[in-house]
């Protein structure tokens, strides 16, 4: 009848189970996934992880001869996938968690890279770091003529090229 | 296209995955025979393409068998692809583990018989078709049930040609004009309305009382649809998962598992052993702590608090070995098509094990003592009653299905991922009440514990990620999970980048419509708990509001107050 009571004994038994944090640590396993680590110097500017960032907390953009990856840790889900598809290895899952911070600028990284220019229209494409390890990757195997060229512009060009083996005609 | 007799008994006899198929699809085709326009069967999901005409003939004739349900259905509007709206109706055979979906064409301006009459869950269904794609049924009052009411009539957002820009600018105007009205720069709007802030799943009930009796009760829901099956038809495949695992806050895991088995289902993906294995540890990690945080609230709403420490402090086990497997407390994030990202490494096993027995043994002696109040019992028993034959029209699911004696269970009747190596039971009350429903779940921690015990001893070798897959546009594919609450079920139509089509039903939303039957004669003070005891992502401040039928006053009061307060009469 009485046996509820037992919660009594089960409580002194434990104690408190509540931590005193922040002055006791560590709270998470060493498995928590916190913030990320953008290594810049392994970082060639692919953006394969702006393509699968989920909330998009992870951005690429083009402007002059600079591109810059930025990361908002405001919007980040913390899910790890942008280190899962890093072809570099460039991203690391910190077990940071205390982010929260009076100024908004803490809460961006960013990694510039210098851009390329196309060899024929001038737009700027893609990092200098991403041609070099694509050259690195296949070997040189790429026409020198081929690589800084932009997509559109490559494109042209290659039609241009099978126009002029097959029909046996410029395009110019 | 028309079949005769015999082709059509013939293509059933091939189709037909056992008996009660077979049954079942005779049945329901052999009046239909001129109406059918397409039998095929893969996997476990036979698929019935139906004019509109004869669906509600072909479904008259087998809502009384006594195995099958609605699971769900799916409203897609397919008009760029084949120039027409499609429904995709589920329902399952639980003894077979069948699935058959009735796909039914809608062309313009056609009206679908409604029913809502035979398969009483396809009530909240055809509402919502209505509101989101503009499909329109015979034979009921349609009202709006998802859309706010100030929303534009003929404007379906879930069609394919309103953008999620339309949709976006459709609320600017009010808050450009307000912006001007308060002379500042920028305007966020924050809705405070009857749900909690900062909790999701937010409810409103209205009962009628007589006296201190519930006589009635009136459900108003979804005021914070988030349009999250919009946004994923903008997403790519692997994004996806991890939008699912945000629909619920407490068993997000079942959500992305889902999905990914819907989209593995379509486009058949061979998913891993390991995969499998690691994905069910997970998925009972996550029933042990919802459980557990369930049992938590449900003796806080009847005002026993230590009960309530007592289960989290336990639960909080839990949370840190979801944590060490996965790399996160909630929303785990290792779900992928096609397997999953995370392994569990050796040197995990033995704090499993650890974790498992400790909670083991604290779980076993709390509940003794926890059920053993007086006043818990008291105030469990009988009280929110919930007939079996209700359960059954209702097609409810999970532990307030089990409460009512129907021994439904996606991991033994559609089995998945690694649960058909196990072996555990189903535990099955036969009362009802809310005991009944509270001590199905207390059984099954005790078998969630088990049967992450029997996974991680046969643990296979092996990759944990299918290598490479193919996706092809318009595939159909379906996906359930028995989550903590009860079955979830997504149905993923693919696309080539990611999914053209993805319909969620999580599983309050087939339980809540049978709230109001278990709420019809309970006293005031144990409304809450009825409620919660369909464990709804309850959260605590919701408001309900009282009329009193003698005086015709009404109050507005938390949940909560009710649930501790005496009631006098008059």
């Amino acid at each position: 009848m009485v046996k509820f009571l037992k919660m009594l004994s089960i409580s002194v038994r434990e104690g408190t189970a509540t931590r005193k944090y922040p002055f006791e640590s560590p709270l998470v396993t060493p498995e928590f996934r916190g913030k990320i680590e953008v290594d810049p110097v392994k970082c060639v500017g692919c953006g394969a992880c702006t393509r699968i960032c989920p909330p998009k907390a992870l951005t690429i953009s083009y402007e002059g001869d600079e591109a810059t990856l930025k990361y908002f840790v405001g919007k980040c889900i913390f899910c790890g996938m942008c280190a899962y598809v890093c072809p570099q290895k460039a991203i690391t899952v910190s077990r940071e968690f205390e982010l929260a911070t009076w100024e908004l600028g803490d809460l961006y990284n960013e990694v510039v890279h210098t851009t390329v220019k196309c060899g024929i229209c001038g737009k700027s494409f893609t990092t200098v770091k991403l041609i070099k390890e694509v050259e690195r990757r296949i070997e040189n195997k790429v026409p020198e003529d081929l690589l800084e060229v932009c997509p559109e512009c490559r494109k042209k060009l290659t039609a241009r090229k099978i126009g002029s083996k097959v029909v046996g005609v410029s395009g110019e | 296209m028309s079949y005769d007799l015999n082709e059509l008994n013939e293509m059933i006899e091939e189709l037909s995955r056992g008996p009660r198929s077979h049954a079942i699809l005779s049945k329901a085709l052999s009046v239909c025979k001129d109406s059918l326009l397409g039998l095929s069967r893969s996997g476990v999901t036979i698929r019935v393409k139906i004019k509109a005409n004869c669906l509600r003939t072909a479904l008259e004739n087998i809502y009384k068998e006594h195995d099958l349900y609605f699971r769900t259905m799916s409203a897609s509007d397919e008009r760029l692809r084949e120039g027409l709206i499609k429904l995709y109706y589920v329902f399952g055979i639980d003894s077979e583990g069948t699935n058959i979906v009735f796909e039914v064409p809608v062309t313009d301006g056609v009206k679908v018989d409604t029913i809502s009459d035979l398969f009483r869950a396809s009530d909240w269904y055809e509402l919502e078709a209505h509101d989101l794609v503009g499909v329109e049924f015979n034979g009921r009052a349609l009202r709006r049930l998802v859309l706010p009411d100030d929303w534009p009539e003929e404007l379906y957002p879930l069609r394919k040609d309103v953008s999620m820009d339309e949709i976006k600018k459709l609320y600017q105007p009010q808050v450009v004009s307000r912006i001007s009205e308060l002379g500042v720069e920028e305007v966020v709007r924050i809705p405070v309305g009857p749900y909690h802030p900062a909790l999701h799943e937010p409810e409103y009930f209205e009962l009628y009382v007589r006296g201190e009796k519930v006589v009635d009760a009136r459900y108003v829901g979804f005021m914070v649809h988030r349009g999250i099956e919009k946004l994923a038809e903008s997403m790519k495949y692997d994004q996806v998962p991890f939008l699912a695992e945000r629909i619920c806050g407490i068993c997000g895991f079942v959500h992305s598992t889902s999905y990914v088995q819907a989209v593995e289902d379509a486009l058949g993906i061979e998913v891993p052993e390991r995969a499998h294995f690691i994905r069910s540890i997970v998925l009972e990690v996550e029933r042990l702590h919802s459980h557990l945080l369930w049992l938590g609230v449900a003796l806080h709403l009847l005002g026993y608090d230590t009960g309530f420490m007592h289960a989290w402090r336990i639960r909080e086990k839990v949370m840190v070995l979801a944590e060490l497997l996965t790399g996160s407390r909630k929303t785990y994030g290792i779900d992928l098509v096609g397997g999953v990202k995370k392994d569990i490494d050796k040197d995990k096993i033995p704090k499993i094990r650890e974790t498992l027995n400790q909670l083991k043994k604290e779980f076993k002696e709390f509940v003794d003592v926890a059920t053993s109040v007086p006043q818990v019992r008291a105030r469990l028993t009988g009280t929110g009653i919930l007939p079996r034959g209700e359960a059954r029209a209702y097609s409810l699911v999970g532990p307030t299905a089990r409460g009512s004696g129907l021994a439904r269970d996606v991991r033994k009747d559609y089995t998945y991922a690694a649960y058909h190596y196990v072996n555990f039971k189903v535990p099955v009350y036969t009362e009802g009440d809310n005991l009944a429903r509270t001590l199905v779940r207390i059984d099954e921690v005790f078998e969630s514990i088990s049967i992450i015990e029997q996974l991680i001893d046969m643990l296979p070798s092996g990759p944990i990620k299918a290598e490479r897959w193919e996706p092809q546009p318009m595939r159909l594919g379906i996906g359930s999970v028995e989550a903590p609450r009860g079955e979830v079920i997504h149905v993923v139509i693919t696309d080539l980048y990611g999914p053209y089509r993805w319909r969620v039903r999580a599983p309050t939303y087939q339980n809540l419509q049978a709230v109001p039957i278990m709420l019809k004669g309970v006293d005031l003070a144990d409304a809450p708990l009825t409620i919660a005891s369909i464990d709804p992502c309850f959260s605590c401040t919701d408001r309900a509001l009282i009329i009193n039928l003698k005086s015709g006053n009404i109050k507005t009061l938390p949940l909560e107050v009710i649930s501790r307060r005496r009631w006098k009469d008059g």
